[in-house]
């Protein structure tokens, strides 16, 4: 309670509560010193006690009546008068300590107190979540059911309410402030041991730059996951330290290489990141003249990736200004006209394109281009880019070939990147590789399944008690003893070792050849029945003697 | 002069007196003590105390919470003396109480007229 506005909240409260006092004493000496007679005829005088209760009663409009004896006429003059001034000073006494109190201002105090209670009782992991918004909504969800706590910071009122209303379990504390008052950090828990995050995925970029360096500057070991989406930007979280920086037009472009070079590759990204399987069979994007619409920061990193791959492309954007670099370098003429618009299109040589990109910030727009365009030239392959998220996506009803939702990047990535880092390592890995490294790896992986699960292990006390307590007593351990079947040692499990981390050192697709040492971390693909096989051998110490004794 | 002070200063000394001329006199016979004075006391205290609330400083924390040790005090030997009066049972005993009550009230406002004094000794002004 360092607040000076509550302060001056408490000061208030003095001028009610001495009127209150002060008209009270007047009516009770008055009542006291007045003679009146009692029921056998005698004179008596009121005591304290008789002055107060009957004030107590009048002041406050209940009304009891006359005790403890009928009054006399100089009596009932004084009370007449008196009930002017009591009641009087009572409604005023009350009315105000009652507006006081739900001054808004102690009300967000007596929040913020509250909040700052919940936080300090969360004696688990958790993540403080930046904004409440659609996107925010998904990661808290994933993060949840993950088993970690979330602590949320919103400006809007409404928002939070909404937030409320949604009932998470566990409780997820919010907080109404500002995002990037550094107080508002400290009381979400930034500086608690148990502080393993923080995500701040703002449009603004320079909203973003602030609360990373005010949260590195607050607590330099946790982990923050801010959103950039200009490579300025992104220079400048590197050299403050940030070590999750999601562009999600890089991610976008970085896909579009893939698929131009490497789909599998695509689809094994899209399978880490849950939002497709290894089924089907991908398909490269053809090469050729690209139409690209906007030339924005989507279509800047576009223009970079095509022009990697040697791959030549018109660009059309409706604002002068966004069109205007492009020109200075002088590769190739941005239109600068508006894209939804038939003539143009064609001015674009839409005709003779094979591809094209609908890649402005508005949905409706991009919807639109893409149904010109179709209609110009059947055969062309087309790309969108989403940019709203709704639950009926009009996008899926469209019949486009490919969709790229940045938000949604932006949630499997953040959620990637804190709970599963050794996903998010494996993807960042696996980025540089070609399609036909990528195509053993899918064939592979299907043989477990259209759709195996991902399982992030530690070597360690906790995770792998059994395992621990052999290394202790100096036996070697190897990786093969892991990925036994239980129900016959003699037999792999279907289970595929991705990755093996130790003390920050990538294996990818290590051995099985290769021995544990305490603090590995290890990336498996696998069913689910492995999963559960995979622990109890870690944990289990009968379990674990029997596969060491029958795997050979 | 600060008007603020003044005020303030005069209920907490105010306060002070009143329980001493209540206090003064012999324990165990309450005709020596005015019921009257009790109640003023118990009323000045009050306001003394109001004045205190929302001091954000140090010695002001420590002057409300002298404060409302002599209203628990004062109230409680209001209370005692009208249900001992009430209930026919006005002894030595309860006389004894009542007086002693008021007593470490007065050690109270004591203390906080001494803070008081203290504080306005400290500052320059």
């Amino acid at each position: 309670m360092n607040n000076n506005s509550l302060w001056l909240l408490l000061q208030k409260m003095r001028r009610p509560f001495i009127v209150i006092v002060v008209t009270y004493t007047i009516a009770i000496i008055g009542l006291i010193s007045i003679g009146g007679i009692s029921a056998n005829g005698e004179p008596y005088h009121m005591t304290i006690f008789d002055a107060f209760y009957f004030i107590t009663y009048t002041a406050t409009t209940i009304g009891f009546g006359e005790t403890p004896f009928e009054f006399t006429y100089p009596q009932r003059i004084w009370v007449s008068m008196s009930i002017y001034v009591t009641v009087i000073g009572w409604f005023y006494g009350i009315g105000s300590l009652i507006s006081i109190l739900q001054d808004k201002l102690l009300i967000q105090e007596i929040a913020k107190t509250r909040f700052e209670g919940q936080v300090k009782k969360i004696n688990e992991s958790f993540f403080i979540i930046l904004g409440y918004n659609n996107v925010t909504k998904k990661i808290i969800g994933k993060v949840l059911s993950k088993g970690f706590r979330v602590v949320v910071i919103e400006k809007n009122r409404d928002r939070i309410n909404e937030l409320i209303l949604e009932n998470y379990s566990p409780h997820v504390p919010a907080l109404e402030a500002d995002i990037y008052d550094p107080n508002a950090l400290e009381l979400a828990g930034i500086k608690s041991k148990y502080c393993k995050g923080l995500v701040s995925l703002f449009e603004d970029d320079n909203l973003n730059l602030k609360i990373a360096l005010t949260a590195k500057i607050l607590n330099k070991t946790t982990t923050l996951a801010i959103k950039s989406t200009t490579d300025n930007h992104s220079e400048n979280l590197k050299d403050i330290g940030v070590e999750i920086i999601e562009n999600p037009f890089e991610i976008i472009s970085q896909q579009i290489h893939m698929l131009l070079n490497a789909p599998t590759l695509y689809q094994l990204e899209k399978w880490i990141y849950r939002i497709g399987d290894l089924h089907s069979s991908s398909f490269t994007l053809p090469r050729g003249l690209y139409v690209i619409c906007g030339y924005g920061r989507m279509g800047r990193g576009l223009h970079k990736i095509l022009n990697q791959n040697n791959i030549e492309a018109e660009f059309i954007e409706i604002d002068n200004k966004l069109g205007e670099p492009l020109n200075v370098e002088g590769i190739k003429k941005v239109l600068t006209k508006n894209a939804d618009d038939k003539d143009v299109l064609i001015d674009a040589n839409i005709e003779e394109a094979v591809a094209i990109i609908a890649g402005t910030n508005d949905d409706t727009t991009n919807l639109s281009i893409l149904a010109t365009a179709k209609k110009i030239s059947p055969h062309i392959v087309t790309i969108a880019r989403e940019n709203e998220m709704e639950n009926l996506s009009l996008f899926e009803y469209a019949n486009i070939h490919y969709i790229f939702m940045p938000s949604r990047l932006l949630i499997h990535k953040t959620i990637n990147a804190l709970i599963h880092p050794l996903s998010d390592r494996f993807i960042h890995l696996i980025s540089a590789k070609n399609e036909m490294w990528a195509r053993d790896l899918a064939n592979e992986l299907r043989e477990i399944g259209a759709n195996p699960s991902l399982f992030e292990m530690t070597i360690d006390e906790k995770h792998a008690y059994a395992i621990t307590q052999r290394m202790k007593k100096g036996e070697k351990m190897y990786l093969d003893t892991l990925i036994r079947s239980r129900s016959n040692p003699k037999e792999k499990n279907s289970i595929k070792v991705l990755l093996l981390q130790r003390e920050g050192k990538p294996y990818l697709l290590p051995q099985a050849v290769i021995d544990l040492k305490e603090g590995d971390q290890i990336l498996f693909a696998c069913s689910e029945d492995a999963v559960d096989d995979i622990e109890y051998i870690a944990q289990n110490i009968y379990e674990l003697d029997y596969i060491l004794k029958e795997q050979s | 002069m600060n008007f603020d002070k003044l005020i303030s200063g005069f209920f907490i000394i105010f306060a002070m007196t009143l329980n001493f001329g209540f206090f003064y006199g012999d324990i165990a016979t309450l005709e020596q003590h005015s019921k009257y004075e009790l109640f003023a006391a118990i009323v000045i205290n009050i306001i003394a105390t109001t004045l205190k609330i929302g001091d954000k400083t140090q010695i002001g924390s420590v002057l409300l919470a002298t404060s409302l040790v002599a209203d628990i005090q004062l109230i409680a030997a209001a209370t005692i003396w009208t249900i001992a009066y009430y209930t026919n049972a006005l002894d030595v005993h309860s006389t004894a109480v009542i007086i002693s009550l008021s007593g470490g009230a007065l050690m109270a406002n004591v203390t906080s007229v001494i803070l008081y004094i203290g504080e306005t000794l400290k500052s320059k002004r």
